[in-house]
């Protein structure tokens, strides 16, 4: 195979999150399929939670491209710090309006109140990275959930600190959450040939066996990011081979022992 | 670049070290056994000892093989222990594929796991008791979620009311403020650290600008300079790294640069923040 092959399936796995190299796995459809739901129920806010790395900000940026054509949907992928700044954000998108002063909280939520919903569908507000919210902002946001005029999806990956908002602020609510997990063996699988197939890397995908997907499935805990990485790695390592000493490259299967390396240069190995 | 050779070494090592692990383990399980076998001969009373010893010993092997091989067999084995661990889980919906080229795929299942387990777990002060309503918010007909939340709404419309007071208090006391700015400082610079780690893993733009706005806010421009520009490498269409960057610049005496920067970035963006911005500092109202 040529260098320049290696060079576009290494480019796959670049970790960056885009909706269009969405994959679709039937165990993430179904979430999305009752997150869908569960958007349309008069529940109030949505927590989707999970290790980084399995997919929330995907998953985000999907339903986002999704719903855009059906409702009002806003995407927060940075979390907004400046609660005045926060505040102003919002009512910029949900009401056209600008200010220019600052905006705090009591004023912001009497405007929601005064406000009549001219949709029949709550307005949805997708914040990701939001433990990264501070404990304050989060009460407040629960808060604006409770005037039913906006909805919260709420994205963040779950440690100990985040069992405590969970607890503190978001105890009194009749609300879903909903946990994204590592991928399996077979997702993993159709994970990796998918996302090469899309870049019409065929060869490249049908290196992948069952083997060599044990294999990197035992290596990254089916992590995406994690599995991104190493396959990253590994295909900068074909590419190497391929530009200085191609008789070193066997046909076929992916070589474990270069799987190996990548896992060790990505320290998923320590060596 | 990636050093490949220098890899092929650490690879050459790591799997003689490898290899020594499997015979240490090996050796130490044969050393262990003779003496339980010869027990086991010659000794009738030792028995129920050395079934228990039998018992710390296998476990042990079983587990390095399973973490080292990578043969058929055990890969086998592995994937069982997917699908059994899979099926603990209380199963909520089932799904079947429906996206088209897909290759083999076994049945799976989803995990929703409604949050209300919390709920009842809380005993807090101002919220006093909230109704026990512990149900499978899947299996929950919509005419069913009506009345209860009804029933709580009371409830909550007093633990609003309550909240938007003590939010309303706290603000305009500025001796408060103080001391409490203070506390939170400390946490903010460990969660900088945490977020920086995170950052550093998975090169994620809202991260760095999460970082930079952070430093931002701490009176640390330099460094919320260097993050906003981070930002800007890794997509260059966040209105929010501009606007830090050009402000980390003007606090930067560098009003020049951040005045020329806002005016090309709005050249292709339009963007109203950022024309604003542009007002405010060359109306000298930003410095
Ligand atoms: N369903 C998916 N389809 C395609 N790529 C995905 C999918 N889920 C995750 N990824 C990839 O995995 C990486 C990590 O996902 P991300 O959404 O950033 O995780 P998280 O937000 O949970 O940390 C991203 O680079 C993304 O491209
Ligand atoms: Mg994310």
């Amino acid at each position: 195979m040529k260098p320049s092959i290696y060079e576009n399936s290494r480019d796959v796995f670049l970790d960056t999150v885009n909706a269009k190299d969405y994959i679709q796995l039937e165990r993430i459809s179904a979430i999305y399929d009752s997150l869908k739901d569960s958007i349309e129920k008069p529940l109030k806010m949505v927590l989707l939670y999970g290790k980084p790395g399995t997919g929330k900000s995907m998953f985000l940026s999907r339903l986002y491209q999704n719903l855009l054509p059906l409702q009002k949907v806003y995407l927060y992928s940075t979390p907004i710090l400046d609660e005045s700044e926060f505040f102003k954000t919002l009512a910029q998108d949900l009401y056209g309006i600008a200010y220019d002063g600052e905006l705090n909280f009591t004023q912001f939520i009497k405007i929601l109140e005064n406000r009549e919903l001219q949709d029949t569908a709550i307005p949805l507000i997708l914040l990701d990275e939001a433990q990264l919210y501070s404990t304050a902002m989060m009460e407040k946001i629960r808060l604006l959930s409770d005037t039913r005029k906006v909805k919260f999806l709420i994205a963040l990956h779950k440690t100990d600190k985040e069992d405590i908002i969970a607890k503190e602020h978001f105890q009194t609510r009749i609300w879903e959450s909903i946990k994204l997990e590592n991928s399996s063996n077979s997702e993993l699988k159709i994970y990796i040939q998918k996302k090469l197939m899309k870049a019409n890397c065929i060869d490249t995908a049908s290196m992948f066996t069952q083997k060599s997907i044990n294999l990197i499935h035992k290596l990254t805990d089916g992590n995406f990011r994690n599995a991104n990485k190493l396959v990253y790695t590994l295909f900068d390592i074909y590419l190497y081979y391929a530009n200085t000493n191609p008789s070193k490259i066997t046909k076929g299967e992916v070589s474990t022992k270069y799987i190996e390396m990548a896992a060790i240069h990505t320290g998923l190995i320590n060596a | 670049m990636l050093n490949v050779s220098e890899l092929e070494f650490k690879h050459k090592k790591y799997k003689r070290s490898f290899y020594y692990r499997y015979l240490i383990i090996f050796s130490v399980v044969i050393i262990g056994l003779i003496p339980i076998l010869l027990f086991t001969l010659f000794d009738e009373k030792v028995e129920i000892q050395t079934t228990k010893q039998q018992a710390i010993i296998t476990p042990i092997i079983e587990e390095k093989n399973d973490s080292i091989t990578q043969d058929s067999n055990s890969t086998l084995i592995i994937v069982e222990e997917n699908i059994s661990k899979k099926e603990k889980i209380i199963p909520i919906i089932e799904t079947k594929e429906i996206e088209d080229n897909s290759s083999i795929l076994e049945e799976k299942r989803v995990l929703l796991t409604p949050s209300l387990s919390f709920i009842d777990r809380i005993e807090s002060s101002n919220t006093q008791h909230i109704t026990n309503v512990i149900s499978d918010i899947k299996e929950v007909e919509v005419e069913n979620i009506e009345p209860i939340i009804e029933e709580v709404k009371p409830k909550e419309q007093i633990i609003v009311n309550n909240k938007i007071e003590s939010i309303e208090k706290t603000l305009p006391r500025i001796e408060d403020k103080k001391t409490s700015i203070n506390i939170e400082r400390k946490d903010e610079e460990s969660d900088i650290a945490d977020v920086i780690k995170r950052f550093n893993i998975n090169h994620n733009p809202a991260l760095s600008l999460f970082i930079a706005k952070k430093y931002y806010q701490l009176g640390n421009y330099e460094q919320a300079y260097n993050y906003a520009l981070m930002t800007n490498d890794l997509n260059n269409n966040i209105e929010g790294s501009w606007i830090i960057f050009s402000k980390s610049l003007v606090k930067m005496n560098k009003k020049e640069l951040a005045i020329e920067t806002l005016k090309k970035y709005i050249s292709y963006s339009n963007s109203s923040q950022a024309k604003q911005l542009l007002d405010e500092i060359t109306s000298g109202k930003f410095k």
